[in-house]
Order: C-alpha cells, then structure tokens, then sequence
C-alpha cells in the first residue's frame, strides 16, 4: 500500500472512533455501530486495493482494530484493560493474517507484530493514562500503521 | 424433567451409531468425497461442533474475567455444553484420520521410533490446541462445581478464566488456519481467524440459548449478544462474496435474516419462537461448514449420503444424551442450594473495587503460575527447533507460535489449580488422583514408545500388481500416497499432514545404499510402515531401482 492509501486507512480509522463508546448506548446500538464500520472498511478496501493483492483480505479488520484502539482511549473507566484488549486484538488479526499469508509465500510483518506487542505488554503496566499519553499512544499507531 | 431429551438422545444415538460403525470400520470411503472434497462431512462436523464448545468458556470464563453478572446455574451449563460438544467434536477428526490406533503420532513429541510431527502442520497445533482447551475446560468445570463451598477454589476461578479467555479464542483461530493455510482458493482467507471465531461464538450462544429453553429459563443478555453477532456474520459473509463471489442464499437467511425477527416485540417475549430462532442460527452454521468443507460445484445435495446423514444425527444423539444424563447426575452441585436463575454471582466486593485492584489479587496469584508456563514453553520452543530431524522440514517463529499460548496456559493452569485441589481433596480422592497421575505417566510413556511399525496382519497382497511394470506399480500403490508419484513429495504433503516423508535424490539413495534401502522397505524405520509381508525381496529391490530412476529423472 502506497503512503497516501495508508493515511486514508488511519482518517477513517480516527473518524470513526470518534463516535465509539462515547455515550451509554446499548449492546445493540455499539454492535451495530462496529458492524457499519466494519461494513464502511471493507467497501472502502475493496475499491481501493487491487484483488490480486493478498493483504487486502484483513485489511478491514486491521482498520476496525486500529478504530477500536483510538476509540478505547475515550472510555472513562476500566480504560488499562480496554486499551491492552484493544491492541492484543489488532496483535492478534495482524500475527494470524500473517500466519495465513506465510503459507501462500509473504513476508511475515514482523517488525509490526512486535511493535504492537511491546505496546500492548507496556500498556498493562500504565495504572494511570493521561490525555498527553493517550496522545501519545495514537501517534505510536499510525507510526505503526504507517511505516511498519 | 429432563427424560424427554435423554430418550430423544438415546434413539438419535441408536440411529446414528450405524453410520458411526460403518465409518469407523470402512474410513474415509464410508462418507463423500471427490477431488475437492478431501475432508467431507467428518471435518464440518468437527468444525461445527468445536465453535459450539465455545459458548461455555465465553459465557462462563469471558463474562467471570470481565465482570460481567452472570448467575452460577447459567454459568455451569454453559461450561457443561462446552465439555460435551468438545467429547462430540473429538470424535470426528480420530474417525478421519482411518488409523485411530495411531492418533498419537500428531503430538508434535519426538518419540523412541524417532517420530516428530509436522509442526508445521496447523492440524498438528490443532490437536494440542483443543487438547489442552479440553484438560483445561475440564478442571475449570470442576473448580467451578466445589468451588460454591470450598474456600481455596473459590479464590482459583477468577484467575483461571483469565487464562482461558485467550485460550478459547486461540482454539478457533487454530481450527481456522487448518483452512487458511491450504492451496485450496475457497479456504484461503486471512480474514479466517476473526471470521471463525465470530461464528463460533455465534452458534455458541444460540446453543446455550436452546439449552436454558430446555431449563424453562431465558438471559435477554444472551439474546442481545446473539442478535448483535448475526450483523457481524452478516458483514463476514459480504466479504466473502467481494473476496470470493461464494454465496449461499440459505446460510444467509437463515443466519443473517431470520434473527432480525427479534425486533418485533411479540416474537422477542415469545420462548419458543426464541429457540426456533437459534435452532435457525445452528442450521445456518452447521451449513456453513459443510458449505466450506465440501467446496464441489455440486455439494451438499448430492454429496449428502446416509452415512454423511448418519454421522450428522450421531453427533445431535451424543450430545443431548450426553449433556442431560450429566445434567440430572450433576443437578446439585449444578444448581447450588439457593441459586435461582437471573441471580448475579457477581461479589459485591468485585463490584466495588475500581478494576486496578481486582487485576492486581489476578495477577499477584498469577504470576508463579505464568512464569512457570513461559519457561517451560521457552524449553520447549528451543527443544523443538533442535531436535527437528528432518533438515527439510525448515520451522520458523511462525510455525511454532500457534503452540506456544496452548502450551503456557496448560502449565499455569496445573500450577495455579495443584496446591489448592490437593488442599479441598479428601484422603481417599487424593489416592485416587496419585493413581490417575500414574495411568496417565504410563500412557505417556506408551506413546513415547511408539506402536509396531509391522503391517496389520491380512493386509492385502500386490502379487497381482507386479505385471508389466511391476516396481512402477507397486510404487504407485504402495509409495507414492506419501512419496508422491514422482518421489518428489509436494508441497501439500509437507502443509497439511504428518510426518514428512523422505524426499529423494540421488545423493541420498547413494549414500544408503541397495541393501540399506531394502531393509527400510521390508522392515522399515522411522516413520516409514514395514512392507515384509507385502513385498518380496526382489519386489523392494525392483523398487530401490525405479527410485534411482525417479531420482535421476527429477535432478
């Protein structure tokens, strides 16, 4: 994926975090959320990537995970486990789907997986997040996202 | 109460049982199969039967690890359900592999015949995967079931499900690569892992659903959580239709479509209608996998033979007959004296505690249990890469990974549970448990040691092969299932079974030699079967020639 495909995929990302868990809503109204982004994800992956390229398989699953972790960072309570939840899931849809592709003869985006991991393992520690932080944080994704 | 579903049990379990016999004596050619269709009917039950083993540890373990209230009876039955589909679920791929007696060489475990499954194989992490899910579901239920009037138990539970939280989830991810990795286009999906586990947990539900229908009892929560899983079913399924073009009109209407009657107002307060729904939610799912499984132009209606229908209804016998005759037996300490259902098990000091705290006490019984569990499987990762006996077999991270999770969990789960099981058993239970742990030593020296590699007595005579070309016969009859026809094995082979078979050049062949390589025919070594008394020795010897041959034509 070129630079500007790839900030395209972070705005969406960001955009649509915006509107997660930021108000009591019910399980309905969350899921259903999740499911159009989810939906949005993989309309816009579609259009934009080529089919013969492998990665654009979990590509909307690697965009709802990086939506989920910005997202996380708005929740007030519980906020630790959430944000190490929420990365261990992009962890976890980054090492499978390379796992899958392994086998089919790419590359494994180790450098990435890592990068994630070491986050999500440092997060656990973080008893206190501050809004300099959470900041923080969102930058290290895109970086992640953008030149791992 | 519960005799109605035990007699429905027993006669679907009487019915199915034909087709059980006759699949466990004919193997693979009982059921359908074609050239796509390796697997059949055997794996989609499997399959099937694996993500409805989901529901128990996400509702019982998931819901515990998080806080969420559940009350205890909904909780148990759940984990219940979980053990008897995985019982179901096991007996599918011992009946596919056509050789149940030798189940054991998939253990990616070097033996004394120098056996060392194909770690490379996701069937392989498969095994030890649902292995370790079942011991470890098993001692959770258990811990669960005394922990209501054993204080040290009691204590156990919440670090536990905060084991098997990942635990679960790594299981389908597993049962998802056996697909995800294969040459097969229809299986190929990186998307697989979340797509698997979405299904599982969807199905899962909808059985746990159907059994508190059974209990005259209804949790709305579960039934949000269903409603909210067919939408993202729904986006899955139009993936794979951007992805792939396959779609089936009936898994999505019956999936995608038929829960959104939860909506309407009468039909949500209307039980029946509810388990109608869920049943409909199963259907969808169990044709989802046969779908997947079976990907012929012409599936499902013509591949589906009695056996194939046999099958599917032996599986349904066993678990309802199963999961009610465990129930009533288990109907005490199940229900607990005073619990009713809709009651919270939530401790109201968990409830007042901000969360920080109620990680900390987790983790501070944790850790002991966890660094044990990461030695060990840093021992074991470094064994495994040394002792790989085949240079051709190259593992990387990425094919020992998918282990590594199984592996801790199993350790700091006996670690954490030991003290205190040992604390709560009574004297002759604690006899008891010394013997068990003793048969099961013996069974894993059994296994260290390895079966006879001599043919099974009566096998079938290639005298009337060995016409025009005899060695080229035999080879295709006898070797080249593994060897490949060509002596090159494929790719395929090396991806998707156990073990590896030699591959052969002329160097190799040189370097044994004539007599050294007739003896591996007729007495054979390793993971190469004795052919004795199957081929003569001027048969091994045509055969040693035509391999040179083959060796020469593929250098």
């Amino acid at each position: 994926m070129d630079a500007v495909l790839n900030s395209l995929c972070c705005l969406m990302a960001l955009g649509s975090s915006m509107f997660l868990w930021r108000t009591p809503r019910s399980v309905f109204k969350e899921g259903g959320l999740i499911t159009l982004y989810l939906v949005l994800f993989m309309t816009f992956s579609y259009l934009t990537m080529e089919g013969s390229d492998a990665t654009l398989e979990y590509l909307p699953l690697r965009m709802l995970a990086l939506c989920i972790c910005f997202s996380v960072t708005s929740i007030r309570s519980h906020k630790t486990r959430y944000l190490v939840m929420a990365q261990i899931l992009w962890l976890w849809i980054e090492f499978f789907g390379g796992v899958s592709l392994v086998y089919r003869g790419l590359d494994m985006p180790w450098t990435r997986v890592i990068a994630i991991g070491s986050c999500a393992a440092g997060s656990v520690f973080m008893n206190h997040i501050s809004r300099e932080m959470e900041f923080i944080l969102m930058v290290y994704w895109i970086a992640i996202w953008m030149f791992f | 109460m519960y005799r109605i579903p035990i007699y429905i049990g027993v006669v679907l379990l009487l019915l199915g049982a034909t087709a059980f016999g006759v699949s466990l004596w004919e193997g693979p050619a009982a059921w359908h199969t074609d050239m796509r269709t390796l697997w059949g009917t055997p794996i989609a039950l499997f399959v099937l039967w694996i993500g409805l083993a989901h529901a128990g540890t996400l509702i019982s373990a998931i819901f515990l690890a998080l806080g969420f209230p559940l009350d205890r009876r909904t909780s148990m039955i759940a984990e219940l359900s979980t053990l008897c589909s995985l019982v179901v679920a096991a007996m599918f791929p011992l009946l596919h592999l056509g050789v149940i007696e030798n189940f054991y060489m998939v253990i990616p475990f070097l033996d004394a015949r120098g056996n060392f499954a194909n770690i490379r194989s996701p069937l392989v992490w498969d095994f030890c995967s649902i292995a370790v899910y079942a011991v470890v579901s098993t001692i959770f239920f258990v811990t669960h079931l005394l922990s209501e009037k054993r204080e040290p138990l009691k204590k156990m539970v919440r670090p536990m499900s905060w084991l098997l939280f990942p635990l679960v989830l790594w299981v389908h991810t597993v049962v998802s690569l056996d697909f995800a990795v294969t040459f097969v286009r229809e299986w190929q999906g990186a998307f697989f892992p979340l797509y698997f586990i979405s299904g599982a947990i969807y199905s899962g539900l909808a059985l746990v659903i159907i059994l508190l229908m059974a209990e005259h009892c209804r949790v709305r929560l579960l039934e949000k959580l269903m409603l909210a899983l067919s939408w993202v079913m729904a986006a899955f399924w139009l993936w794979e239709f951007m992805l792939k073009g396959t779609f089936s009109f009936e898994v999505v209407f019956l999936g995608a479509v038929v829960p959104q009657l939860l909506w309407l107002r009468p039909i949500r307060d209307n039980s029946f209608v509810i388990m109608l729904v869920a049943v409909s939610v199963i259907l969808s799912l169990g044709l989802e996998r046969y779908i997947l499984v079976t990907p012929s132009e012409y599936n499902v209606g013509n591949a589906f033979g009695w056996v194939d229908l046999g099958l599917v209804v032996f599986s349904l016998g066993l678990f309802v007959t199963l999961f009610f005759v465990l129930r009533v037996k288990l109907r005490k300490p199940l229900e607990g004296d005073d619990v009713v259902m809709g009651e919270l098990s939530v401790q109201d000091e968990e409830k007042a505690n901000p969360v920080v705290g109620e990680l900390s006490n987790n983790f501070h019984l944790l850790r002991l249990p966890l660094l044990v569990g990461f030695l060990v499987t840093l021992l074991y990762v470094l064994w495994a890469v040394s002792v790989v006996p085949d240079p051709m077999i190259s593992l990387s991270v990425a094919n020992i990974a998918p282990l590594c999770l199984p592996l801790l969990v199993l350790v700091a789960t006996v670690t954490l549970c030991a003290k205190s099981f040992w604390q709560v058993l009574a004297p002759k239970a604690k006899y008891v448990l010394v013997v068990l742990m003793g048969v099961a030593g013996m069974l894993v020296g059994m296994f260290w040691a390895g079966g006879s590699s001599a043919a099974a007595p009566g096998a079938v005579s290639v005298q009337e092969l060995a016409t025009p070309k005899p060695a080229e016969k035999i080879w295709e009859a006898r070797c080249a299932s593994c060897h490949g026809r060509d002596g090159l094995f494929n790719e395929k082979f090396v991806r998707e079974f156990y073990p590896v078979p030699q591959k052969l050049s002329l160097e190799r062949l040189d370097s044994l030699g004539m007599d050294s390589l007739v003896s591996v025919i007729l007495n054979g070594r390793i993971n190469m079967n004795a052919y004795g008394d199957r081929l003569t020795e001027e048969e091994a010897r045509g055969l040693v020639f035509y391999m040179r041959l083959l060796a020469g034509e593929g250098k």
